[in-house]
């Protein structure tokens, strides 16, 4: 049997659909400018009343990324997830079939509320108008796996593809699999990432009669503060992130520049409770250093962790323990973008690894929005009030989630020794 | 009734988002026409069962997916007549 070489992975293409806008580098600007995302729901919006605040993404006329007929009958998830995988893709410069091999190309899309909100649409209209007012498309535009299989539909990729459903870690947990598919030798593109459409009455219903939303705060702006003394739960929100990962010497003979290199990945499960995380961190900070130690680094290597920190109390503070005991009195800058975007669920950790990526690539690390007043129980080296400018060399993104499920990405600077 | 069900189906493809600009009772479902998927034969099935209290079974799909509108909405008018609006 041979022996393949490791194969590096580097970021080629971002594709973002935030709260923040459509497009990467309005939405790098903006979480360094700390504009926030974070609005009151239109009156006339199915969540008014029930949310004081949510990140909404822009719309997309689904006829723009399906050909009509399909068009119709899509949930929102799906649309938002096409709509990343066009950008990501295009920023890329890959076509499949011309830049790419079909065969070596992948599809990891992850969400984890599938198309809820078509499903909630079918069973009304069923209850009020019986068994024939149902979509035989329903399970074609709802199913989990449906973003990852009409990428692959629409771009011709015809190698790997799947769907993976870990809560909010499910954005990261794809690239970690786009890791793994190209160091493996399996893949040289993959499309990867998460899209997640929960502004939705009964997804939203539930997340606040679960009190694990922010409230009581009269600026919806005002709503998300990760790590801050009065912070009281996350602010909920909807979009999609993709990122093309590549092998990188597939990218060198393109002559595509990377944002950033994929060094390694971690993932580490708590076995404790089906939401609380356990409370010392240890579930996160075994998926820090399992993804240092796939990378080859020392915690010393890192310079920047971009935070899960939603802006939960229990969240926040076992997180800030994590790290503290990951990297021992000198952490590194620690930030996290929800302030401005909100937590867009199965979307938020690919989101959130291409802000780690355009952190690395430009030598800027976004701040925390609305730390005002660090909690000393998430004693860390915050970015707060302003972008900082450092060359970190190596970051880390966290991403913890419902079910227990720790992932931690270390990315590095794409001008860096390749870390294998 | 034929030519009833033929402006309810056109109509009916239209809110489904098929380009049905030009089409008439000669033009097929298939790829040489509207170009209908089996999910789209099946949700045009449903409207035409709950407009006219017809019923399609599963062995009809594939033979109305190669029918015309024309073919198709004599297809709806004998099963309406032999029903004798006896199912809605």
């Amino acid at each position: 049997m041979t022996e393949r070489a490791r194969q590096r992975a580097v970021i080629t293409g971002i594709g973002l659909l935030t709260p923040l806008g459509a497009d990467a580098a309005g939405f790098f600007d903006a979480v360094c400018a700390g504009r926030s995302g974070l609005r009151r729901p239109a009156d006339s919006h199915p969540v008014a009343g029930i949310l004081d605040a949510a990140g909404f993404a822009p719309d997309v006329d689904p006829a723009t990324v399906l050909p009509p007929a399909e068009a119709r009958r899509v949930d929102r998830f799906v649309v938002l997830a096409m709509a990343a995988a066009d950008a990501a893709l295009a920023d890329a410069g890959v076509t499949v079939g011309q830049d790419a091999d079909p065969a070596r190309t992948a599809v990891v899309l992850a969400n984890a509320f599938g198309g809820l909100g078509m499903f909630e649409a079918e069973a009304l209209a069923r209850e009020s108008s019986g068994h024939t007012a149902v979509s035989p498309y329903l399970l074609a535009g709802m199913l989990p796996n449906m973003a990852t299989a009409r990428i692959a539909i629409k771009h011709g990729v015809r190698g790997y593809s799947s769907t993976i459903s870990t809560a909010c870690a499910s954005g990261a947990y794809a690239v970690a699999e786009a890791l793994r598919l190209v160091r493996d030798g399996l893949a040289d593109v993959v499309v990867c990432g998460g899209a997640e459409a929960p502004l939705l009455p009964t997804a939203a219903t539930t997340f606040r009669n679960s009190r694990a939303l922010a409230g009581g705060w009269a600026d919806p702006a005002e709503a998300s503060r990760p790590f801050d003394r009065r912070r009281n739960g996350f602010v909920l929100g909807e979009g999609a992130g993709a990122l093309v990962v590549e092998r990188a010497e597939h990218a060198a003979a393109r002559g595509r520049p990377a944002y950033a290199q994929v060094a390694g990945w971690g993932v580490a499960t708590d076995a404790y409770h089906p939401t609380a995380p356990r409370a010392d961190g240890s579930g996160a900070a075994t998926a820090m250093r399992l993804a240092l130690a796939d990378a080859g680094l020392a915690p010393a290597d890192v310079g920047y962790v971009n935070a899960h920190g939603t802006g939960t109390k229990r969240g926040d503070a076992a997180e800030a323990l994590a790290i503290r005991s990951v990297f021992g009195a000198h952490t590194p800058a620690v930030s996290s973008v929800k302030g401005v975007t909100g937590h867009l669920l199965a979307a938020a950790g690919a989101v959130e690894a291409a802000a780690t990526a355009l952190a690395l690539r430009h030598g800027v690390l976004p701040p925390t929005h609305n730390l005002d007043d660090p909690d000393p129980d998430c004693d860390l080296d915050h970015v707060r009030k302003a972008p900082r400018e450092a060359a970190a060399g190596v970051a880390l993104s966290n991403s913890f989630a419902f079910g227990g499920h720790n992932v931690s990405l270390a990315l590095a600077h794409p001008g860096g020794p390749l870390w294998t | 009734m034929s030519a009833d069900v033929v402006a309810f189906t056109i109509e009916s493809l239209r809110q489904m988002n098929f380009d049905v600009d030009g089409a008439d009772g000669g033009t097929v479902f298939g790829p040489a026409g509207v170009d209908l998927d089996s999910l789209a034969v099946a949700e045009l099935a449903l409207r035409v069962e709950d407009a006219y209290g017809v019923k399609f079974g599963e062995e009809d799909m594939e033979r109305l997916a190669i029918m015309t509108l024309g073919e198709f909405a004599a297809d709806v008018a004998s099963r309406s007549t032999s029903l004798d609006g006896a199912v809605k």
